[in-house]
């Protein structure tokens, strides 16, 4: 039996004073997609920041791979294989979807490896393709998102953490995004997702867990959250 | 048609010369926003540095100049390395480099002052003679200073535009942050930002050194221009800037030719103000929004 791939152990942390996360602990194994789910404000995007190295731990540890990478760099937490796709997506908004793309590229192994991760990425989400040249102001934020996704998609990471991917979209756009997810568990990356609309991940998430104020308050698969009406209706607004 | 030649000239060899320190100080700013108040030091370092090399250690010029502008990056680098990394991400980092920038420049202008004292030294690297343009005379001195001054810029720009260090430079000045999360270590490419900056400084200091002459204040006049031509272009636009170095080269050419020297600089005060009036961002600024 291998470990999971990513591990939180008891992680707390916080901005100053204020502390946000009270001791978070779960797993998220190779080839699964694991949820956050939970209110406004509760500490889902300072997770994700921890685990990609943004936020230091106060408190607890985080593996990947068997290995510790709290405290680690956040340089050196990507060239491990964590990618993290962040909320607002946080493009870089004066240079063109190419030149976003190879930002995505940056480490070593992925800038050697660029070209053959353009083409796949482009296979992915042709809309990148046409867009190639055109400054990233200029797009849709349906485009947006996917370009987000795309720089994700080109450090060629294990393990993807993706932060409200369906945040101010259209339903339609965001089903488009969704399948573009879905893709990427067919083929077997592992992805820790964090959504609030608890409908959306009723087809794709292995696991969800719950985050409320800075704890894990539930945690069970897709099938038990929707049997669980006080969940549904409690945090979720039903 | 003779002034008119005349004013071009002597505005592009201006331009030329401002542009490197424009950037310079915009590369820093863009990428760090901070402001390196010892730009005019490192010029005026760079003209000295060339001078000993020359003129002390007997080399030639080529060689001169490339010790020269390794010197200039590698005092970039010192200055990020030693003081401004210290001061960074702390509340009112900003005032504070200000503050250690200026005393970096004063300390370096003194020690230069010590070393080869306050009197003006010419230049042994400056290139005599030059050709008539009409009845225009043009110093090859200034052919030269235009022509290098645009090489170094159009390598520049090459370099931000299309290499992965040039990309991630600009990735910083755009969203920190994000940079952070594609792999960047930001505090390397700060050092790099300093070390190009330093580099840039420093050849940007023995050209201007080949048409005034070496002096411990050398730099304070370009510096100075140099801050009002990256106010007016929008702080951190490293493109802007260049246009915006050979616009003012080219007006303050022309106030010296119409009203006189002393105008120059009054005029170029007065066309800042109404610059930001007009435009708070700069010619060529933008509000940033970025950040979580
Ligand atoms: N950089 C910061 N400095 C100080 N406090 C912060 C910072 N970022 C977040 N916080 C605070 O930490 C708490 C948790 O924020 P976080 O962004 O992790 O929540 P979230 O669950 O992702 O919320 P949302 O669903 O709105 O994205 C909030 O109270 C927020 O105000
Ligand atoms: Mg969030």
């Amino acid at each position: 039996m291998t470990a999971p791939l990513l591990q939180l152990r008891d992680v707390e942390a916080g901005y100053g004073g204020q502390r946000v996360l009270r001791g978070i602990s779960f797993d998220v194994p190779a080839g699964q997609v694991v949820t956050l789910i939970g209110p406004n404000g509760h500490g889902k995007t300072t997770l994700l920041r921890c685990v990609s190295g943004l936020v230091r731990l106060g408190a607890g540890e985080i593996l990947f791979a068997d290995e510790p990478i709290s405290g680690a760099r956040a340089h050196r937490i990507v060239e491990k294989g964590v990618v993290h796709i962040p909320q607002g997506d946080l493009l870089f908004t004066d240079m063109s979807v190419y030149d976003n793309l190879m930002m995505g590229a940056y480490p070593k192994a992925a800038y050697a490896a660029a070209p053959q991760r353009l083409a796949e990425v482009f296979s992915l989400l042709p809309r990148l393709q046409e867009r190639r040249s055109q400054i990233v102001a200029s797009l849709s934020g349906g485009e947006r998102r996917m370009l987000a996704i795309g720089r994700g998609l080109m450090a060629n990471g294990k393990l993807l953490l993706i932060d409200e991917p369906s945040l101010g979209l259209a339903p339609l756009v965001i089903d488009q995004i969704y399948e573009v997810i879905g893709n990427l568990k067919r083929h077997g990356m592992a992805i820790l997702l964090v959504e609030e609309n608890a409908s959306r991940i009723i087809g794709i998430a292995d696991h969800v867990h719950l985050l409320d104020d800075g704890k894990i308050v539930w945690n069970g698969t897709p099938a038990e959250m929707e049997e669980n009406e006080d969940i549904l209706t409690t945090y979720l607004g039903g | 048609m003779d002034t008119t030649t005349q004013i071009i000239i002597s505005g592009l060899t201006l331009g030329a010369m401002y542009a490197i320190s424009t950037v310079s100080l915009s590369l820093i700013w863009g990428a760090l926003n901070v402001l390196n108040m010892a730009q005019g030091a490192l010029l005026t370092l760079g003209g000295y540095a060339a001078y000993t090399a020359s003129a002390a250690l007997g080399l030639n010029a080529p060689l001169a100049i490339l010790l020269t502008v390794a010197a200039g990056g590698l005092f970039g680098v010192a200055m990020y390395a030693l003081v401004v990394r210290h001061m960074l991400d702390r509340e009112g980092f900003e005032v504070n480099v200000i503050i250690a920038t200026i005393g970096i420049g004063m300390v370096l202008e003194a020690g230069l002052q010590k070393l080869y004292g306050a009197y003006p030294i010419r230049q042994p690297l400056t290139v005599e003679g030059g050709f008539f343009l009409g009845n225009v005379y043009v110093p090859y001195n200034s052919v030269i200073i235009v022509l290098t001054s645009a090489a170094l810029m159009l390598v520049l720009a090459a370099v931000l535009a299309r290499t992965r260090m040039g990309r991630a430079i600009r990735a910083i000045s755009q969203n920190r942050d994000a940079a952070r999360l594609m792999g960047v270590p930001v505090e390397l490419v700060y050092a790099q930002v300093f070390a190009l900056a330093g580099g840039l400084s420093a050849a940007s200091g023995i050209m201007l050194s080949t048409i005034t002459t070496l002096a411990p204040t050398m730099g304070y006049d370009p510096m100075l221009k140099a801050f009002i031509i990256c106010v007016v272009a929008g702080l951190g636009n490293v493109m802007g800037a260049l246009y915006a170095a050979f616009l003012l080269g080219l007006f303050e050419s022309t106030v010296q030719f119409a009203l006189g020297v002393r105008f120059a600089f009054i005029s170029m005060l007065v066309l800042v103000i109404a610059v930001l009036i007009w435009r708070p961002y700069g010619l060529f600024g933008r509000t940033r929004v970025t950040k979580l």
